[in-house]
């Protein structure tokens, strides 16, 4: 509970905004209302800003509100305290600039993939037989070309992971943000996928905010990883600068030295938090209240 | 193999019951051959007369009527299900304040409704139609409404982030999900219209299959009644496979589910 003892939030607000920044989250606090009346703070006084360019993973422990920064990002929550900027801009309702890779699946079920692609350029007004080229053409470019009349119950896990990101991609959007995308998958699927990731991301690099609770993948990917503590009203804890060169293949990459010493100096403040958690979640199991 | 062999098991059931029908009726070992005419016909008298009614053209204008009042009923009570279904969805207070007459009008027995309907609509096939609607209506209604209701949230929330606008929504998302939940009731609200139409020509009217049947059990002819009912079966079996055909078409997208019985 330290981090309540910390400066108010309102205090960090105004520095939280530097120019050009994609996405600035100033001074964040966010609150859910629970069903019972009671109330839940998950997280408070963030200041995260993220970069045209960049590549932020965040990681801590199980619980700590990782996917409510995201949501907030998104736009699919709106902060109780504190101001989202996205290109300097105070965000309003949704982050129309923003895709978004969910960890469930969120694909729809009655579209083929192909259709599932395809819908995504549809608020944007492309026309139908544009859309179609296109959507082959991302498709393809996820090595799902064979796969573009399948049902998403059709498809291996991965391969729907493919879509969803073809689903995002395809849209161009300005900012990423990814929540634990590849959790569900295999070791060696979430290796090729990461891989696939770092190859699309490359290429025009967008900011990409990226929440995962594996902190090797965090490093094998990032430009900066986050780390935050342990919830409820968690905090961000530390900031890391990943400076390994690019471009990487995130399963060489982790062999190398440089990778051991950035994941010892994380390790060292992010197992702090872990244990804490883990401490909390047994005392919190007693209580039966649990985060939304 | 396997299969030749349950099929085989299968007809056996049907030639045992048939033996013993003909048995019982036919001898005098369980009573008088007359009595036992009387109250249960015999098999080949109800297949000579299934197979007369079939081959002449009345039975099929009787069935015309039978199958139009289904229908009817079937299209009628879809759609103002469809329509409510969606209005209390996304509604919360509509939902609310009309949720414990629904769930009154859902429990009350819709047959006590046939003869304020006969009175009302008449003697014509409205009044089937009428009665169908009111099992058809709820049963889509509520179906629609959960479809609605329990869209994944994840998949909203990504149809969102895609930029879809509410039109886009409910052509994308909340439709293909209401309509999955009403196809996964097909069978029953199908089975339901024609309950409707059978019931309310068996209480009152001049034409179709609860009609004929009622006719002929008024003057005691058990022939015609029996014929009457393995007419009406092989209808229903036939409608039935329709709506099978129908809900493969529509449901392709869907993991082969467990529910049904037949080999896929």
């Amino acid at each position: 509970m330290e981090l309540q003892d910390r400066p108010q939030a309102g205090a960090g607000a105004a520095a939280g905004s530097p120019d050009g920044a994609a996405v600035a989250l100033a001074g964040v606090d966010i609150t859910f209302h629970l069903a019972d009346g009671g109330r839940y703070q998950a997280v408070k006084g963030i200041d995260l800003s993220v970069s045209p360019g960049e590549f932020v993973s965040i990681v801590g422990p199980t619980g700590c509100g990782k996917s409510t920064l995201l949501n907030a990002a998104a736009g699919l929550l709106a902060p109780s305290a504190g101001r989202v900027g996205i290109f300097g801009k105070p965000l309003v309702g949704l982050n129309r600039r923003a895709g978004y890779l969910f960890q469930q699946d969120a694909l729809m079920p009655w579209k083929t993939a192909l259709d599932n692609v395809k819908v995504a350029l549809e608020p944007m007004g492309v026309p139908e037989r544009e859309a179609a080229q296109r959507a082959r053409e991302w498709l393809a470019r996820v090595g799902l070309s064979a796969f573009v009349d399948r049902y998403p119950h059709m498809l291996s896990g991965g391969q729907r992971k493919r879509v969803s990101l073809a689903q995002m991609l395809i849209r161009n959007p300005e900012i990423i943000l990814m929540d634990e995308p590849f959790g569900p998958l295999d070791a060696q699927t979430r290796q090729i996928m990461g891989n696939l990731l770092l190859d699309l991301w490359s290429r025009d690099r967008k900011a990409l905010m990226f929440v995962t609770h594996d902190l090797e993948e965090a490093i094998a990917l990032s430009d900066r990883v986050v780390v935050m503590s342990a919830g409820p009203a968690a905090g961000i804890v530390a900031d890391y600068r990943v400076a390994l060169p690019r471009p990487r293949d995130i399963a060489d990459i982790r062999l190398e030295k440089a990778f051991h010493e950035i994941h010892r100096d994380i390790w060292s403040s992010l197992r702090v938090e872990v244990q804490k958690a883990y401490a909390m979640g047994e005392g919190r199991e007693l209580v039966g209240g649990d985060a939304p | 193999m396997k299969r030749l062999k349950l099929l085989c098991l299968q007809i056996l059931v049907m030639i045992v019951f048939l033996a013993l029908w003909h048995v019982v009726t036919t001898t005098s070992l369980f009573g008088d051959v007359k009595t036992s005419q009387f109250f249960f016909s015999t098999p080949l008298a109800v297949i000579a007369r299934t197979v007369k009614e079939l081959s002449g053209p009345a039975i099929y204008w009787h069935l015309g009527i039978t199958l139009t009042e289904t229908v009817l009923a079937f299209v009628i009570g879809s759609a103002a299900g469809i329509l409510f279904g969606f209005a209390f969805a996304r509604n919360a207070l509509l939902s609310a304040v009309f949720d414990p007459y629904i769930k009154a009008a859902n429990a009350l027995p819709r047959v006590v409704l046939a003869p304020i309907f006969a009175l009302w609509f008449g003697l014509g096939i409205w009044s089937k139609v009428a009665l169908g609607f009111t099992l058809v209506f709820f049963i889509v209604f509520f179906n629609v409404y959960q479809g609605v209701r329990e869209v994944s949230p994840t998949i909203l929330a990504n149809a969102r982030m895609l930029g879809m606008n509410e039109r886009q929504l409910f052509r994308h998302v909340y439709w293909p999900s209401a309509l999955t939940w009403m196809f996964s009731s097909l069978h029953t609200s199908v089975g339901f219209a024609l309950v409707g139409a059978v019931v309310g020509e068996y209480l009152g009217s001049s034409a179709g299959l609860g009609y004929k049947i009622h006719e002929a059990e008024s003057v005691f002819d058990v022939t015609g009644v029996f014929a009457g009912m393995v007419i009406l079966t092989i209808f229903v079996i036939a409608i039935d496979a329709l709506v099978t055909l129908v809900e493969r078409r529509l449901l392709v997208w869907r993991p082969a589910q467990s529910a049904t019985t037949t080999a896929t």
